[in-house]
């Protein structure tokens, strides 16, 4: 490599909030290299569950970065969103997640995406938007939730989850600075027919002539305090201590998250930076992928909100999994034989005349009698007194369990068990939904959250609606 | 008074089941000979002037766009005029209502109305169950035909208490009644064990608690009273009819213990034929799930609401309690092959009225029967007819 200098660059952009997901299931490294007749291997993998993928991950990260400063989406000038890969290899990945954070059809924003590198993309891209005057606020979120190669080294890396955060002029942090370099060289990649991501051919190549030397390069360039605390993401499970012993960083904020997560690709770099922004101090967080590394620091003058919840987010404990059921999850084992088809095609009409009320769970209520009803395009009347003008309302993501039955009997694609449950929500309106558990904690009028999940994949195409989860079961499972 | 206008001279049916060696053209000839071999005084076929025909689901035998025109030509009545009617569960029932008022209406004397359904062409995956995959891609994903009615399952026990034994009692009644019924898919008696024990198919129901996917074919031959008089000295007379309606959403529902489809149709058919419901001396009821019939036979008028678990546990509804209800061994046990169910139904009453029903025979003293359906999404559709041989 010639020698160059890299100066860093001022960014000088404020941390809002912060918020925080992970999936569902954790499955154990040591189950899958039993496996492939391997032994060993330490620490957990947080998986998706079939309903569950980088855009469900990355909604709920925004939603409850929202949250902890209870900011509308209405003030949300831009989405900035990056994954190492989106839910359409082509298609409306981006617009499908402003539409379920209900951000509005003129809102502002790019999807980054290719790497794991991304989730910095996204966060630069949002933050020179803020500097720019191009929006007052951005909501920037980094998600992961790769299917990896079977029986790679790959397979025993990827984690998956989100980190969402809320960026302006001013914060309880601020993103200080950040510099990043480039080679065009080979870790972990996918190719454009392919399903499932490789891993790198040679490991220590990689580590020898690519990670260990260019991410020492902006490690150095940067020049954090030696007291600084680094989110540095760790590809292997290895490469990061390495990293830290020799540029002295100290990670023991980063590192027992990869532990317990696996790598979160994208969203690796955000998730490690975290902890640190739950108290003051100066931190930092090194972004890898795609032949580049890029370290970006942060002051933080003040817990920023949402810190705390989002670091008991990403410390969830999840469900146990075993191999066969990730698989099952990641559609990497599957049945032979037919699959029910959905009765209306996905891109038909129907979808684009409602999936904007299906995303953004919107009603339609009557002017006349106060009557909720969903979903709003299959209601030209009233089913309460016939009348014909509505509202538009936003229903709340929360109630209680009118009623509901578990499905025991289906066909594929359907999994069972499978719970149906109609929702008194918190305003007074009634849907029905599908659970996003196997349905055993539920019981009449036992309270209810509604969570964005992935109902099915049909034709290549996600189906993205809201299911429903047991309030005793949310802290649990997320 | 009741309404009168229109009488059934002959009806039958083909023995239920999964009949892969019949082709649903083979079915609808079956039933239409048995209709015919049953009028009294023998009957001309050629005097058809017109078929209704239901048939629910064309997608299950591959024909989608299946119309009125399949029928005739496989019975021997090619020319003849047909429309197919498509009204979800009361399919057949509603066929057979509007078959009576083509012939009160004078525009035709004589009619044929025929239900006919092939289940079982397709795998069970690929068949009814097939339904999960229907309606709103996300607001009704998975709501498979029992997803209909365990809501009101679950909501029924917990406002009045009904257990799954109460749940149970109905199977154990129409799988009873079933082993009495030729022409019954099931012919075996279940216990209350066995019931409550069953594998879960949607909970709180269990196997036992759901009906089979069946073939079959049923049929009936209307007439006015008075061309009926000629074909037989006991003709049975259509006392009145309703039809009602609700919303297709399950959230939309004002109540999740009963089903307001049943009622209105009910009292529609009631005020037609001038009686109450305890003038009703047998019932054939829509029960698809146990808790369907449990429902119905409050929706119906027959119990107080809440009531229907145990006045099925007492036996109130059993071939000699206080209302029989599906003497025939009902969906659960003669087998629910949609557009045919309610014809197959009214063929019932037709026997229980001229009693002719054997071993099943019901005491009969108001001269009154009843058939119901309810269906379709979200349940929001019922039929009612009301036969009588009071003249």
């Amino acid at each position: 490599m010639a020698e160059l200098q890299l100066t860093p660059r001022e960014l000088d952009v404020g941390i809002v909030a912060v918020g925080a997901a992970t999936p569902v299931l954790r499955l154990a490294v040591g189950d899958v290299n039993a496996a492939w007749g391997r032994g060993g291997g330490r620490g957990l993998l947080a998986v998706c569950r079939s309903d569950e993928d980088t855009l469900t991950l990355a909604a709920t990260a925004a939603r409850r970065a929202l949250a902890a400063v209870e900011i509308g989406p209405a003030t949300i000038g831009g989405l900035w969103w990056g994954t190492s890969r989106l839910p359409f290899a082509e298609g409306p990945s981006w617009s499908t997640l402003a539409a379920a954070l209900r951000l509005g059809p003129a809102v502002d924003g790019a999807a980054s995406t290719g790497s794991p590198h991304a989730g910095v993309e996204a966060l630069l891209a949002a933050a020179d938007a803020v500097r720019a005057g191009r929006v007052d606020t951005a909501l920037v979120v980094t998600s992961d939730a790769i299917r990896p190669a079977l029986g790679s080294a790959n397979e025993v890396a990827a984690g998956a989850g989100a980190v969402a955060l809320l960026i302006g002029t001013q914060g309880a942090a601020r993103l200080d600075s950040v510099v990043g370099i480039s080679e065009p060289l080979i870790d972990r990649y996918r190719g454009d027919d392919e399903s499932e991501t490789r891993d790198t051919y040679d490991g220590r190549l990689v580590r020898e002539e690519a990670y260990l030397p260019l991410a020492g390069e902006v490690i150095e360039a940067l020049g954090m305090h030696p007291e600084s605390r680094w989110s540095v993401a760790d590809p292997d499970g290895r490469l990061g201590s390495a990293l830290a012993k020799k540029n002295r960083l100290d990670t023991t904020a980063s590192a027992p998250l990869r532990a317990s997560l696996g790598d979160l690709g994208a969203a690796a770099p955000l998730a490690g930076l975290v902890a640190a922004l739950a108290g003051p101090g100066p931190a930092a967080a090194l972004a890898w992928g795609g032949g580049r590394a890029t370290a970006l620091a942060v002051a933080v003058d003040s817990a920023v909100p949402g810190a705390e919840e989002a670091l008991g987010d990403l410390r969830s404990v999840g469900s146990p999994a075993t191999y066969d059921q990730v698989l099952r999850a990641r559609g990497q084992l599957r049945a032979t034989g037919e699959s029910v088809e959905m009765a209306i095609p996905p891109g038909s009409a129907m979808f684009v005349r409602d999936q904007r009320e299906v995303l953004g769970l919107l009603g339609a209520r009557c002017v006349e009698c106060d009557l909720v009803n969903v979903p709003p395009s299959a209601h030209p009347s009233c089913p309460g007194c016939g009348g014909d003008k509505f509202d538009l309302a936003e229903l709340p993501l929360a109630g209680t369990v009118q009623t509901f039955v578990v499905n025991q009997t289906m066909p594929a694609p359907f999994e069972a068990p499978l719970p149906l449950i109609v929702i008194d929500l918190s305003d007074g309106s009634r849907i029905q939904l599908q659970g996003a558990d196997d349905g055993s904690t539920l019981s009449v009028g036992c309270p209810v959250e509604l969570v964005l999940r992935r109902y099915t994949i049909e034709r290549g195409v996600p189906i993205y609606g809201w299911k429903a989860l047991g309030a005793n079961q949310v802290e649990a499972s997320e | 008074m009741s309404w009168n206008r229109a009488s059934v001279i002959g009806a039958g049916l083909i023995k239920m089941g999964e009949l892969f060696n019949q082709s649903y053209e083979q079915m609808a000839r079956g039933a239409f000979d048995a209709a015919c071999a049953s009028v009294d005084n023998g009957f001309d076929r050629s005097s058809i002037d017109a078929v209704f025909v239901a048939t629910q689901r064309g997608t299950l035998w591959g024909q989608e766009g299946i119309g009125g025109n399949t029928v005739p030509s496989a019975i021997g009545l090619n020319g003849v005029a047909c429309t197919r009617i498509e009204n979800a569960c009361p399919s057949g029932s509603d066929a057979f209502r509007v078959g009576a008022m083509a012939v009160a209406s004078g525009v035709y004397d004589t009619v044929l109305v025929i239900g006919v359904e092939k289940m079982r062409d397709k795998s069970a995956e690929e068949g009814l169950l097939a339904r999960a995959a229907g309606g709103h891609p996300v607001y009704t994903r998975g709501e498979s035909a029992p997803v209909l009615f365990a809501p009101f399952a679950t909501r029924h026990m917990h406002e009045f208490g009904t257990t799954k034994e109460m749940l149970a009692s109905v199977a154990v009644k129409n799988h009873h009644n079933g082993t009495l019924d030729p022409y019954a898919h099931f012919q075996y008696e279940v216990t209350i064990d066995q019931v409550v024990d069953a594998p879960a198919v949607c909970s709180p129901l269990g196997l036992l608690d759901c009906c089979p996917q069946t073939d079959g074919a049923a049929a009936v031959i209307l007439t006015t009273p008075e061309r009926a008089r000629d074909h037989t000295d006991s003709p049975v007379h259509i006392a009145g009819f309703g039809v009602a309606t609700d919303h297709p959403y399950l959230h939309e529902k004002s109540s999740y213990v009963g089903l307001t489809a049943t009622v209105e149709a009910s009292s529609r058919a009631y005020e037609m034929a001038g009686v109450a419901p305890g003038d009703i001396d047998v019932a054939e009821v829509h029960d698809c799930f146990t808790i369907t019939e449990i429902l119905d036979i409050e929706d119906l008028g027959f119990f107080e609401k809440g009531k229907g678990g145990i006045a099925s546990a007492e036996g109130e509804t059993s071939l000699t309690g206080s209302i029989p209800v599906n003497p025939s061994g009902g969906l659960l046990a003669k087998g629910h092959p949609i557009g045919a169910t309610g014809i197959a139904q009214l063929t019932e009453c037709w026997w229980q009225l001229r009693g002719q029903a054997d071993q099943r025979q019901v005491a009969i003293e108001n001269g009154f029967a009843l058939q119901h359906n309810v269906g379709g999404r979200g349940s929001g559709v019922s039929v009612v007819n009301i036969l009588t041989t009071n003249d």
